[in-house]
């Protein structure tokens, strides 16, 4: 039991460094619901406030179009198909945000850049394959 | 100005086992597209044997030496090829247990193949990758597939449901998760995990910042593995989803989020033992006693596997809690021991769930429910699936001829060895574990008292019928299970070579 004393030294230590360690944890973990607080109660001051009592403006039961005011009756028919269009450009467009880059630099890669470049538009291709066979490219 | 590149050297054997996977992908998208509506049954036998054929180049690599690219950020180690082993057998058997439930729903057989594939790629990645940006790519690379195929039973409302949870918790646990890495990136300037490991170790960052960014990343980590209190999604999503999914997110999936938590604690943020140990310790604690609180309760086998799943997440957490305790010892081996239990535990782990789930499908094919009184006098009707859940539940609850207790052992050893080192927290582990295997035996044997018991009421049923292929599931699991329970050297000599933290670090 001699070394206790050291050992209980070095324990309080430990423990003040364990104290401020967790003490950031605990402060950002605040810092964080105050944020929402806060920004909710922002919200609440600047938005119109009906009063006790009061009713809503009829604005607040208009649906929200972006900024655009609501045309048309609710059950208007829309154009589904576009978003299979939608996610086939996001998949090219993803293609090229890596070819541009790679084509500007290719005489530095080389063949390795070619056969790399190569394996990655073959397996995007094969989603193309698919959607080709699954009749997505047909405007029906 | 420009520095010259130099092109990184591939080594075409260490990625043979992705390259065959990424071929049955290919092989399996294409024969999709061009075949009949009649010919899907192909598409299973296609996945199938991309799964096994990715088994030969395990094996050659398992004769091999270890093997690393792209300066240590990709490692083919014992340990990969055991787990990536696992997570292609995890793969198999989820294929076996859906051919019939995906082909008779009529539930797009093609993709569901393709979507099981590219997770399964996902996981064998994250068993290499030792980068953050690696693990963050493998981790969603494993963890999209999985959105898509709890909610792969479109007109039902629940699988909706599953796949919606799924995906809101797991985009969530992603943001934070990428959080703690961006701090981490900030302190160090580094992503190789050895890197990162270093840097800390220099002292330079300051300790605050350091407990935080680790924090995020665990907290990141403790929603993949449905850890309290992160576990909500958990039983929704099991119960909801198709089962052979529930099977592959409960055992494949889980198992990955664990890889993912092994990579990062043990190998960057082993030095930090101090804020590893206070978030792990109480996060092992709450995880397997509420686990096991809550599953009492349930009356639905499916979320009561779920819960039990949870409660297992807490016993596997408590190597890695405990692992700080030998590092701190200075005894590296032993720190590695502590991840080899917990690889040992995954595969058993692996073998119960898989068989359990496989088993509940067979049953639901007769009865089409998962309420557990819905199983009473299986060992009338269905005797051999009823020893088979009875061998996987008790292999749950450590009953010895069942593999579960040699799993349950190591980790009981773990923690034993880490409390004798001084430190209260691993006798406290151990205490629980304890406490938790009792409360635990209770509702598995619970379950196995009800397929025993018949009604005296109840008409006498036709013998239950289950296709070849759900029965081969069943075989194989409960064999390795019994085996692994009578021979336990059978994974723990496979585990022997198996290091995380020296091969990684070089310590």
């Amino acid at each position: 039991m001699s070394g206790s004393g050291a050992q209980a030294a070095h324990t309080a230590m430990d423990y003040s460094d364990f104290l401020r360690q967790w003490l950031t944890v605990v402060i950002f973990g605040f810092l964080a619901l105050g944020m929402v607080g806060f920004m909710l109660g922002v919200g609440s001051l600047l938005r119109p406030n009906p009063g006790k009592g009061g009713t809503y403006q009829g604005q607040k039961y208009l649906t929200y179009e972006s900024g655009v005011d609501p045309a048309g009756f609710l059950w208007s028919q829309t154009q589904v198909r576009y978003y299979v269009f939608a996610l086939l450009f996001v998949m090219f467009d993803v293609e090229a945000v890596f070819i541009f880059p790679w084509a500007t630099e290719l005489e530095r890669y080389g063949t390795f850049g070619l056969i790399e470049m190569f394996v990655f538009i073959v397996l995007l291709a094969l989603g193309l394959v698919y959607a080709w066979r699954k009749k997505v490219l047909q405007w029906l | 100005m420009d520095a010259p590149f130099v092109t990184p050297t591939l080594d075409y054997h260490a990625l043979a086992p992705e390259i065959v996977l990424v071929g049955a992908l290919a092989a399996l998208i294409l024969y999709d597209v061009f075949s009949s509506e009649l010919n899907k049954r192909v598409t299973a036998a296609i996945a199938q044997l991309g799964l096994l054929g990715a088994i030969v180049p395990i094996l050659t690599l398992w004769a091999g030496d270890p093997r690393s690219m792209f300066d240590g950020a990709y490692a083919v180690d014992k340990y990969a090829i055991i787990l990536k082993g696992l997570f292609l057998a995890a793969g198999y058997l989820v294929v076996l247990i859906s051919v019939h439930y995906i082909g008779e729903g009529d539930y797009w057989e093609g993709e569901y193949y393709t979507l099981l594939l590219s997770s399964v790629l996902g996981m064998m990645l994250m068993a290499s990758a030792r980068d953050l940006i690696s693990v963050f790519v493998a981790l969603e690379v494993l963890s999209i597939p999985g959105y898509m195929l709890a909610a792969w039973r479109k007109r039902d409302l629940a699988s909706g449901e599953a796949g919606v949870k799924y995906y809101l918790m797991g985009v969530f646990a992603t943001a934070v998760l990428l959080y703690g890495m961006s701090l981490v990136y900030g302190l160090t300037g580094q992503t190789q995990l050895r890197a990162i490991a270093d840097a800390f170790a220099s002292g330079q960052a300051p300790k605050p910042v350091l407990s935080l960014a680790i924090v995020f990343v665990l907290v990141g980590f403790a929603f993949k593995v449905s850890a309290v209190p992160f576990h909500t999604w958990a039983p929704d999503t099991y119960e909801g989803a198709p089962t052979p999914v529930t099977a592959f997110l409960a055992v494949a999936s889980k198992t990955a989020g664990f890889v993912a938590l092994m990579n990062v604690v043990a190998v960057a943020f082993h030095g930090q033992t101090d804020v590893l140990r206070w978030m792990l310790v109480p996060l092992a604690a709450i995880t397997m006693t509420v686990g096991n609180l809550i599953a009492v309760r349930q009356t639905n086998i499916i979320r009561m596997l779920a819960y039990s799943g949870v409660a297992q997440a807490g016993y596997m957490l408590c190597p890695l809690a405990v692992m700080g305790t030998f590092v701190k010892a200075n005894d590296m081996a032993a720190a590695d021991n502590s991840v080899r239990t917990l690889l040992v535990y995954l595969i058993i782990y692996a073998a119960m769930n898989l068989g359990g789930f496989a088993v509940v499908i067979a049953v639901a094919r007769r009865t089409g429910s998962g309420e557990i009184s819905s199983m009473r006098g299986m060992f009338q009707w269905a005797p051999g699936m009823m020893m088979a859940l009875a061998i996987f539940l008790g292999g749950f609850a450590g009953i010895p001829p069942a593999g579960g207790w040699f799993g349950k052992f190591a980790i009981f050893k773990t923690t034993m060895d880490a409390g004798a080192l001084n430190d209260g927290a691993g006798y406290f582990l151990a205490f629980l574990i304890g406490i938790n295997s009792v409360i635990a035996a209770f509702y598995y044997v619970r379950v196995i008292w009800t397929m025993v018991s018949g009604n005296e009421g109840d008409l006498p049923q036709a013998p239950l019928k289950s296709p070849a292929a759900l029965r081969a599931a069943v075989f194989i699991t409960a064999v390795a299970v019994v085996a692994i329970g009578v021979v336990p050297t059978l994974v723990s000599h496979i585990t022997d070579n198996a290091t995380l933290i020296a091969a990684a670090t070089g310590r």
